[in-house]
């Protein structure tokens, strides 16, 4: 079993109306504890979508709370590769796509980078230092993956040009075959159109015809510009304005469309009346390759044979398949997808800086450096710089009979019997902080363990200047020295409502727990994962007062400039403390 | 449903609509607490997220594909989505829990390989939901969307999160709770300014090009045969012959070839456990990488036995099976396993693989009668859908089989599907009535000439052609009928005529299609402005919910049919106060 380091997570408070505003009666039997509805319970499959650890939270100034990934508005300031790290415009996304269309590749094997690499057709030794070398038409280039030698000779690809190889992967499919693309088979149309009249229709369609050959090798990009073109031009048609997709939408039978094809269909002799029937079929379903009309090959045997003489290894896993982006270039595969011999390349997918904004006050909380080679953020208000961080020690007392052992990381704790935990709050900020803590008395789960805070409410010192406090006279170092060493005298004696330890900006607190037991009686379900973890859910509530600023009249007009204004902030989070012994 | 139609009436008192209870019966809820305001429960206001400053990117339209184990999205227009993102446990976890990365997680599997009563541990974290509402957690649904979106959102789409128009893409027997915490989710997480919701059956048809069709949906939580007619939905059957049995067969396959020190928990109460021996995932995998479907091969000589097909079929494979791998019969696959006690690897017969498709979607050893309704073969199933559509419905239908769904990837299945329909449509033509009384029947002269007399029957042809495609014929015949009614001249006529394509509509014969998905027929119809099926406005939801949708009979086509013309949009429908959840509303 893993050692479990001990862990806090913060349930951001947006979440947290939703999840009461949810009925229920309908969750899991265990979150359905009738009055305890207020407790949060961190083993609900829904927590787990609501807790975040300090780090991930930001903190918005002016509305006082947090901001967790889930309640914030997002700004994109950049776009670019992970691998060249060029920026791509904006304009770009639209039309390119998603993904790096200069030459960075990812190997669809393992995820290591491709590099282009020339393919040397041996060239006879005795023209090596010839002058026209350099000049030899007959060098082609491959990706290599340089982690797992993997290359796109194995699909069937090489390249003349060593750049623009998303260009050149392109027009390629696997096996080499070149297949136009929706540009060229754009334009080429446009020609063909330009030459008027219906003989380039034909024309049109003869090419259609030719470059799918049967219809079988229609790629998915062409059927869908078939279909799109075909669709238009039926939409288009005068006479189909009002019957186009528009069956889509009435359900109903009132509507004149409806009845019409109704009576249409039950007016027996009249069945075919021309004249209704031209008003009905006014968009026509698409009748051939080049609109769109695809008929599918069933006949898998070949595949089947290929199937049977490959390894297990020659399929692709079900990772690469995922990872790769969809193919446009190939008909439908189908079951054909998993050789891996139909893997293709993946272009690196583009990446986004992000500036980030309260979605009440509209205030940037995170802004990063527009520049794509910098890490730094111009502004950012992580959480981590306005609420107390929470630490967890174990913590050992020496027992009646003899010393304490020394705690142990990720030591398991034993069902039954009470430890002590130190939790340790760190204030950030200039102001001293009043904390106030609750948690239910059992952990609410299959397992409840029993939890007892010593010290529920206590004051932290602000998060002065280290200076200041060297510079001070060591009244107050020594208070706390000499706490410290109060509890040495006092045995390590643990006291009710006392705090442990305090320091310039922390305090410590004892929590004892009293771990349950995770015997299953019979009949009981198997422990699910991580349900032998001890994981204690509390509130804290911090408060603290800040000056009145003058900037801001309107919140309090009446008042003093030298009155302070009170400030609070409440949230829940989950203590994971340790796991607990099994059997 | 029947609190529906009061839906409308109530719209002067707006009802609390998050509770599903509350959709259910809305008399009873709208008595006990009228005065639950339905903004309480909102978890931020609506106001604040539509700021003046927040700038419509109107001409994105986002298309979004919800199925049981994946989300497809991308912008309208596009031939294919730019990302996909599956429901997988990691998904599920915490964020910053990194533990998926660790070594040691992948051995501590445990829990999950155990069968624990009622909760489908094995499987159940890479789906999004179960049909099955009563033990569901809605609130959950909504969340593993979001945040599946919000993946989506921020690695593939690349977009910021500006409100944008959606357009969902469902399968239309979703239950109408889960679509009213996926509009919650959507609408409360995402603040697009309305989500128009399309059937996958009706984009898939798009996205083939017609405007009738029979769907085979070989899904993951099960096979549905929907018939679209005129792009609408006539009829649907399922079967829960789909994707996840597949794996579990294949696991079944797997665990029986595991050699018994391998097996986990093999001495402790040997035969009575169900658990499990390997993970979900590694089941998975290998049944996408390696098992494949029998062909089915046409055998016109196969004498016609009287009680019925199964054993016809097991002739049909045994004769076969030597016939299509004479080349090396005794072939074996060695399978490698990570996720038994210790790695090993495994030889399993080439033959062997073929197993689990076998017993999963056709079970050709059991008689017919041995089916539930909700368990039938499949290509019982899709015989069975045809046989129920209307005559002329039927002859456009067979005409144009999609296949669709994951289980396409099976190597074969499709081509056996379609052999088997066709040969079942050969033997039995259109005739409901099967047996040895309606053998005897048909071939009592006495009565044939009676039930010759009945039109719509095609008994009889069956009897005297045993080995044509009867049925077929007496489409062709019926439409055949038709087309030279046409025939008469006429100028108007004429000029009808002239826009329209003279080649006829293939009918009355199997044949099957391609779509190019129903994502992409989505984005299609997005593209062409088309009106959708229906339109929910963000601020009628968040004041209503469900109980707010007019009933699709109710609304008044005269103002929505004004949108339809062109550049309507979804703006049109939107414009009439009603509006509907199309398909999802129906019952």
């Amino acid at each position: 079993m893993a050692p479990l380091n001990p862990y806090t997570y913060i349930q951001c408070p947006c979440s947290d109306s939703a999840s009461l505003g949810r009925p229920t009666d309908l969750t899991s039997p265990t979150s359905a504890d009738g009055d305890e509805d207020n407790t949060f319970d961190p083993r609900a499959p829904r927590a787990n979508f609501s807790l975040y650890p300090l780090e991930y939270l930001l903190y918005c100034e002016d509305c006082h709370q947090i901001r967790c990934p889930r309640c914030i508005a997002e700004e994109i300031a950049t776009y670019y590769c992970p691998s060249c790290l060029f920026e791509v415009p904006s304009s770009n996304l639209k039309s390119e796509g998603n993904r790096c269309t200069r030459s960075c590749f990812q190997c669809p094997i393992c995820i290591g980078p491709l590099s282009v690499t020339s393919i040397e057709t041996p060239p006879p030794s005795s023209t090596l230092l010839s002058p026209d070398h350099a000049a030899t038409p007959h060098s082609t280039y491959s990706l290599i993956c340089s982690y797992c030698n993997w290359s796109s000779t194995e699909i069937g690809i090489q390249f003349d040009k060593p750049n623009g190889i998303h260009a050149q992967l392109a027009k390629l499919r696997n096996g080499g075959a070149s297949r136009l693309t929706a540009k060229e088979r754009k334009e080429r149309r446009k020609e063909l159109s330009h030459r008027g009249g219906e003989a380039a229709v034909a024309a049109a369609a003869a090419v259609a015809a030719n470059e799918s050959s049967g219809g079988q090798d229609v790629d998915l990009e062409t059927q869908f510009a078939n279909l799109k073109l075909f669709c238009n031009s039926q939409l288009a048609d005068p006479s189909a304005a009002d019957n186009g997709f528009s069956s889509l939408g009435d359900l109903g039978f009132s509507s004149p469309s409806s009845l019409s094809r109704i009576m249409n269909l039950y007016t027996g002799g009249k069945l075919h009346d021309p004249r209704a029937k031209s008003k009905l079929g006014a968009m026509r379903e698409a009748l051939a390759a080049d609109e769109g009309l695809l008929e599918s090959n069933l006949n898998e045997s070949s595949l089947i044979t290929r199937l049977h003489q490959s390894d297990f290894l020659d399929t692709a896993s079900s990772t690469q398949i995922c990872s790769q982006p969809p193919n446009l270039g190939e008909p439908h595969l189908h079951g054909a997808s998993r050789f891996n011999s139909s893997l293709r390349p993946v272009p690196y997918l583009l990446r986004t800086k992000r500036s980030k904004r309260c979605p009440v006050c509209r205030h940037i909380i995170s802004k990063p450096e527009a520049k794509v080679q910098t890490t730094r953020f111009r502004i950012r208000l992580v959480a981590g710089s306005y609420i107390p961080s929470i630490s967890i020690r174990r913590l050992n007392l020496p027992g009646p009979n003899g010393p304490a052992a020394p705690a142990i990381l990720g030591d398991l704790l034993d069902p039954l019997k009470p430890v002590h935990f130190l939790l340790t709050f760190k204030n950030p900020i200039f102001e001293s902080l009043k904390v106030t803590l609750g948690a239910p008395a059992t952990t609410p789960g299959r397992f409840p363990s029993k939890v007892t805070v010593l010290c529920p409410q206590f004051d932290i010192d602000a998060n002065t200047d280290v200076w200041d406090e060297a510079l001070k006279d060591n009244d107050r170092e020594s208070s706390s020295r000499s706490r410290r060493r109060a509890g040495t005298e006092s045995q390590f004696q643990v006291e009710v409502g006392k705090i442990w330890e305090r320091g310039r900006n922390w305090v410590s607190i004892v929590v004892e727990v009293v771990p349950a037991s995770l015997k299953l009686e019979a009949g009981q379900d198997v422990l699910k994962e991580d349900e032998d973890v001890l994981e204690i859910p509390m509130f804290v509530r911090i408060e603290w007062e800040v000056e009145n600023g003058g900037d801001d009249a309107t919140s309090g007009p009446g008042r003093d400039k030298d009155q302070k204004e009170k400030r609070e902030l409440a949230y829940w989070c989950v203590l994971g403390l340790g796991r607990i012994k099994q059997g | 449903m029947s609190g529906l139609s009061s839906g409308t009436a109530a719209g002067t008192t707006p009802l609390p609509h998050r509770s599903v209870a509350n959709i259910r019966s809305p008399h009873t809820s709208g008595n006990t607490n009228p005065s639950t305001p339905s903004s309480s429960s909102r978890p931020i206001p609506s106001s604040t997220f539509g700021s003046p400053s927040s700038l419509r990117a109107d001409e994105d339209i986002l298309i979004l594909e919800l199925g049981t184990r994946k989300l497809q999205i991308g912008f309208a227009g596009d031939a294919c989505p730019r990302g996909t993102v599956w429901f997988t446990p990691s998904q599920l976890r915490r964020v910053g829990d990194f533990r998926d990365w660790s070594s040691e997680s992948k051995s501590n599997v445990d829990w999950k390989t155990k069968k624990v009563t009622g909760e489908k541990w094995w499987s159940r974290d890479h789906e999004l939901w179960e049909y099955d509402v009563r033990e569901v957690d809605l609130g959950l649904i909504g969340d593993k969307v979001d945040r599946a979106l919000r993946e989506a959102l921020t690695k593939y789409m690349l977009i910021d999160s500006r409100p944008r128009r959606m357009v969902g893409v469902l399968p239309s027997g979703l239950p109408l709770p889960m679509l009213s915490a996926v509009l919650d989710s959507l609408f409360s997480r995402f603040q697009p300014p309305a989500i128009s919701l399309l059937s996958s059956p009706v984009a898939l048809t798009v996205g083939a090009g017609v405007r009738s069709s029979l769907i085979v949906d070989l899904g993951w939580r099960e096979t549905v045969v929907t018939s679209v007619y005129e792009f609408r939905e006539v009829s649907t059957n399922r079967s829960v012959r789909g994707g996840r049995l597949l794996v579990e067969q294949t696991h079944k396959l797997l665990a029986k070839h595991l050699p018994e020190n391998q097996k986990k928990k093999a001495n402790d109460n040997a035969g009575e456990t169900e658990d499990y021996e390997l993970s979900f995932d590694e089941c998975n995998d290998i049944t996408t990488r390696m098992v494949w479907c029998k062909p089915h091969l046409s055998s016109p000589k196969a004498p016609k036995s009287s009680d019925g097909l199964p054993t016809l079929h097991e002739q049909d494979e045994s004769g076969v099976a030597p016939v299509e791998s004479s080349t090396d019969t005794s072939k074996t696959v060695r399978i490698p396993l990570l996720s038994c006690r210790s790695p090993t690897t495994i030889e399993l017969p080439w033959e062997a693989l073929a197993e689990p498709s076998e017993n999963t979607f056709f079970d050709s050893q059991y008689t017919e009668s041995s089916f539930d309704d909700h368990e039938l073969p499949l290509p019982l199933l899709v015989y069975r859908s045809l046989l129920q559509l209307p005559l002329d419905v039927r002859a456009l239908c067979m005409s144009r089989i999609i296949f669709t769904g994951g289980c396409t990837n099976v190597l074969g299945l499709r081509g056996r599907i379609f052999g088997e329909v066709s040969k079942l449509v050969e033997e039995r033509g259109w005739d409901g009535v099967q047996g040895k009384g309606a053998d005897q029947m048909r071939a009592n002269p006495k009565l044939k000439g009676k039930r010759g007399s009945r039109p719509a029957n095609s008994g009889p042809s069956g009897v005297d052609s045993p080995s044509e495609g009867a049925s077929g014929q007496e489409q062709d015949g019926v439409w055949h009928d038709a087309a030279n009614t046409a025939h008469d001249e006429c100028p108007v006529e004429e000029q009808l005529k002239r826009g329209q394509d003279k080649r006829p509509r293939v009918q009355g014969k199997m044949r099957a299609i391609e779509s190019v998905g129903a994502w992409s027929g989505a984005s299609l119809i997005a593209h062409l402005k088309a009106a959708p099926v229906s339109t929910v406005e963000r601020e009628a939801w968040l004041q209503y919910g469900a109980v707010g949708a007019s009933k699709p009979s109710e609304v008044d086509q005269k103002s929505a049919r004004q949108s339809f013309g062109p550049g309507g949009l979804m703006r049109g429908s939107a414009a009439s106060n009603s509006w509907t959840l199309g398909v999802w509303g129906m019952n």
